[in-house]
């Protein structure tokens, strides 16, 4: 049976002004984790810390994320972060009769987040003997 | 029972003052955030889940509970709703938005003697 996935957690994150792709993903993981409180290892005797949490971002700029500073969020488990592109930017609007073209980092940056959670788990080998 | 999950949303009515339809919001908002996937993974039956959800509104009395039941899609639902939520007064424009709060709790009988994690 071995490495079993037991829960997924899903949210969104943004940055409005300073196109700050990791403050983004950070927002979108605090959004998956924060709605739920996962119960799970305490109802099955195990530990927190044998969770296996596996993190994915999606932002449209996938190397501007700061992957250490998103795996920092993550309170216990083991944590892995992956980051795709995906998510979303839009440009702001821009003022047709300014002289000046709209910069490019004139945008709103949204960032999904996929938290995967997985136990390596299998039935005891003793069930039932412990009491 | 074992609770699994505790799952936390928001939904509201902004200017229907609608307590119902705020809750029913709510507890999608809650749901949609996470997903189960132990049942498919262990190959257990959504049947033995027991669904505890509670709703804060301010006013209650207005929540049809049978409806907000309707929007669990599995397991066993119980609904209770409290006083809380937020109604937020517009007195400039004499509109009222409600906000309600849902928690949802999912329970499951697990005998923590019948699983160990892999050395």
């Amino acid at each position: 049976m071995a490495k079993t996935k037991v829960a997924m957690e899903l949210g969104m994150g943004t940055s409005l002004r300073r196109q700050d792709y990791t403050k983004a993903a950070i927002r979108a993981l605090q959004d998956a984790l924060w709605h739920n409180s996962l119960t799970m290892a305490d109802a099955f005797g195990f530990s927190r810390e044998d969770m296996i949490v596996e993190v994915e971002i999606g932002v449209q700029k996938p190397e501007a994320v700061d992957i250490e500073a998103v795996k920092a969020i993550l309170p216990y488990g083991k944590g892995s972060v992956m980051v795709v592109h995906g998510g979303l930017d839009i440009a702001k609007p821009t003022d047709k009769a300014s002289s000046n073209p709209p910069a490019d980092t004139d945008k709103t940056v949204i960032a999904n987040a996929a938290v995967n959670v997985f136990f390596n788990m299998q039935p005891a080998s003793n069930k039932g003997a412990r009491a | 029972m074992k609770r699994l999950i505790l799952e936390m949303g928001t939904g509201n009515d902004l200017y229907g003052e609608d307590y119902t339809k705020a809750a029913c919001r709510a507890v999608q908002d809650a749901l949609h955030h996470s997903s189960l996937v132990l049942f498919r993974s262990l190959k257990l039956s959504h049947e033995d889940m027991q669904v505890n959800v509670t709703i804060g509104v301010q006013k209650p009395e207005a929540v049809d509970n049978k409806i907000v039941a309707g929007e669990l899609p599995r397991g066993n639902a119980v609904v209770t709703v409290v006083k809380g939520g937020l109604d937020v007064h517009d007195k400039d424009n004499d509109t009222l938005s409600v906000i309600a709060t849902a928690a949802i709790e999912a329970c499951l009988d697990i005998n923590p003697d019948d699983w160990e994690v892999e050395k």
